[in-house]
């Protein structure tokens, strides 16, 4: 098979997913009417106004009706409007809301899942080949300890080390304070709520969202080092709870490659063993570790979520956080399902680098 | 005819009681995965029993404590002999906190992993032993579950739902089921070309005797893997559900989680905790010894029950 019909293949492949997405998020946001009305009128709610928001939201219309609406409104990007909570302006389109909050997110977790695999590859590997002997079991106490410890945890721990409190010198802290809850999403020791760009004195803007992105672009190094700084702990955080399962899985399935038949011959005809763990070990047993990729994602933007409300992090996951705790449901959904497409089109871009990697892949 | 019934059945019962005997005996061969069964019997004993000596609710017994001359209300008190793991904000005695979540977590734990696992088990022998449009259909579920983080699926069950622990018990068993469909399909895809399953359709017996004596039996051990595991996943979750505040099953809920979320929101933030801090360190070192067992625990079973590793 030619590598475009794979991946037009596995493209089709993923419309039943999707559709299955968004029955789940149609079933879930229609099942309690109430609340979806409460999102868009509040507390006082008069029957005129019901009427009002049940004729817009085509609620009086059988359930089917209701789900081709709601299809239409999701792929045109009419997804509704924040509730009025107590952290955001009633009325702001949602889409706006994510424009704003996604990419930190996003940068968030593609930086941890770049630590995850600066960490948790070698680890892995170094594991499996010198099985059984001390740094094998230091590896895999690190991995377990990784697997097992609370995310929102591990965050207090970073904080409580690297915090306002902290012993470190006063450059190195992440201080937050000026707003409540604190984020430490701003310059790491200033005392003050300073933001990245002040668009009112400077006149510039973030034009990515992008926080090493938009720091590289101005050529201001000492803040692209900030951003840096600061973008490491929360990925830490996040990196380290979830690289474990990649250090196990990578490890074991490294185990079992090493002892089929093909790596006694490499061996047997004089390949250094350095090779043999790289070209011939490694390159099988990674093709394995693909297979868990999609609970790896699952379990990382888990992790995004806690790790962004520890942290203060103006992502999409403090957004669901604030959104869940004031009942605003059209939110809810929206970053349901954000944070669904976003898993699915790792696990493609997984699959297809795998396939260009493993053409043995494409064959089935 | 139905006493050769049961004797084929208490015959068949032995052979599995006898090769679980094998199994543990190489299981207790293995010292670590020995100590983390042996924390997580010693966490279920505190989570049966712990509740029943200590009696009461640990924020109103202690909430109004004249200690060393001090009136105890709102500061937290260190370790002592007289509150072993100190107290935290508002007079809350820890110890007795961290001893009645053991009960509170283990029991959803227990709840969700088991009916996932049934649920699971029942979805996946269907679709794997049947086959066709029905477990198509099955395995389509299973991939659009498995592709939401359920984290965000389970936040999301409880804003709709309403925030509290039957509905966050509920929310885990429809979001924990679709790992072990996948598990068990698989497997159930290999046991269905065996000798013995052919042998028992071409004895006339029906699909649903098949599934139950034949293929379920022998494809069940990844299962008791899989749950060891997942116990550790569905406390990390429930814990960070309660953190987060978004499984208010009341304030005082004692829940590891729960105890680490208030001492970091009613504290006033880092800086207390910070200073304060036992009431955010051991309720996590108990979150933490307990997953790492059963992690060990897991991992030991696994290599038990891996007969490529045994023999």
């Amino acid at each position: 098979m030619k590598m475009y019909v794979y991946v037009i293949r596995r493209l089709i492949l993923l419309i039943p997913v999707i559709i299955g997405v968004t029955l789940i998020t149609f079933a879930l946001s229609h099942a309690n009417v109430s609340l979806l009305i409460a999102g868009y009128l509040g507390r006082v709610r008069t029957p005129q106004h019901i009427a009002i928001v049940k004729q817009e939201l085509h609620l009086n219309l059988p359930v089917y009706e209701q789900y081709f609406y709601y299809l239409g409104n999701l792929f045109t990007g009419n997804w509704g409007y924040l509730a009025p909570t107590e952290v955001f302006d009633p009325g702001t389109p949602v889409v706006v809301e994510f424009q704003r909050r996604f990419p930190p997110t996003l940068e968030l977790a593609v930086f941890a899942t770049l630590l995850v695999f600066l960490m948790g590859l070698p680890l892995g590997v170094f594991s499996a080949v010198k099985k059984d002997r001390l740094t094998d079991q230091i590896t895999r106490v690190i991995a377990m300890t990784g697997v097992s410890i609370p995310v929102f945890w591990f965050g207090l721990l970073i904080l409580i080390a690297v915090g306002p409190n902290s012993i470190l010198p006063m450059q190195l802290r992440l201080v937050g304070v000026g707003q409540i809850p604190p984020s430490y999403y701003y310059y790491p020791h200033s005392s003050i709520l300073e933001p990245w760009v002040n668009t009112k004195v400077s006149g510039l803007t973030r034009p990515t969202g992008f926080l090493l992105i938009d720091t590289l672009l101005y050529g201001d190094w000492q803040a692209f080092l900030a951003g840096l700084y600061t973008l490491f702990w929360p990925s830490l955080s996040v990196a380290f709870t979830s690289f474990g399962l990649i250090v196990r899985f990578l490890r074991s399935s490294m185990l079992e490659v090493m002892n089929q038949d093909f790596i006694r011959t490499a061996r047997s005809k004089g390949v250094p063993e350095y090779f043999v763990v790289r070209k011939h070990v490694r390159r099988n047993a990674l093709g394995a570790t693909t297979t868990v990729m999609g609970l790896f994602f699952a379990g990382l933007l888990g992790g995004v979520v806690v790790t962004e409300t520890v942290f203060g992090w103006p992502g999409m996951g403090r957004w669901l956080f604030y959104a869940a705790i004031g009942g605003d449901m059209v939110s809810v959904m929206a970053t349901t399902f954000v944070f669904t497409i976003v898993i699915v089109t790792a696990n493609l871009i997984v699959d297809i680098i795998y396939s260009y990697l493993d053409p043995r892949v494409r064959l089935e | 005819m139905s006493t050769e019934l049961a004797g084929s059945f208490s015959r068949s019962l032995r052979a599995r009681y006898e090769s679980f005997k094998k199994t543990f005996f190489f299981f207790t061969r293995s010292p670590i995965a020995t100590i983390g069964l042996a924390v997580v019997i010693f966490y279920i004993l505190v989570g049966i029993f712990g509740p029943m000596i200590l009696g009461g609710n640990p924020w109103k017994t202690t909430q109004i404590f004249e200690y060393n001359g001090i009136y105890i209300y709102n500061v937290p008190q260190p370790p002592s002999l007289h509150f072993p793991f100190g107290t935290t904000f508002e007079g809350y005695n820890l110890f007795n906190g961290v001893v009645k979540a053991a009960r509170i977590d283990l029991m959803v734990a227990a709840i969700v992993v088991f009916s996932g696992a049934i649920v699971g088990t029942l979805l996946g022998s269907i679709a794997g032993y049947k086959g066709g449009a029905l477990g198509d259909v099955i395995m389509r579920v299973t991939d659009v579950f498995l592709s939401i983080p359920f984290l965000v699926l389970a936040i999301a069950f409880l804003v709709i739902l309403g925030r509290n622990l039957t509905v966050m018990v509920v929310a885990l068993v429809l979001i924990w089921w679709p790992t072990y469909t996948r598990i068990v399909r698989g497997q159930v895809l290999s046991v269905r070309e065996l000798k013995y399953v052919e042998a028992s359709v071409a004895a006339g017996a029906s699909s649903f005797r098949t599934i139950f004596k034949h293929v379920i039996p022998n494809s069940i051990y990844p299962i008791f893997v899989q749950v060891s595991l997942d116990f550790g996943n569905v406390i990390l979750t429930l814990a960070a559900l309660f953190y987060l505040g978004v499984g208010f099953a009341g304030y005082y809920t004692p829940e590891w989680g729960n105890l680490i979320g208030l001492a970091a929101s009613l504290g006033g933030g880092l800086p207390a905790i910070t200073r304060y801090w036992w009431t955010v360190t051991i309720p996590g070192l108990a979150i933490l010894i307990l997953v790492v067992s059963l992690n060990l625990l897991g991992d030991g079973l696994r290599d038990v029950m891996d007969p490529r590793l045994r023999r």
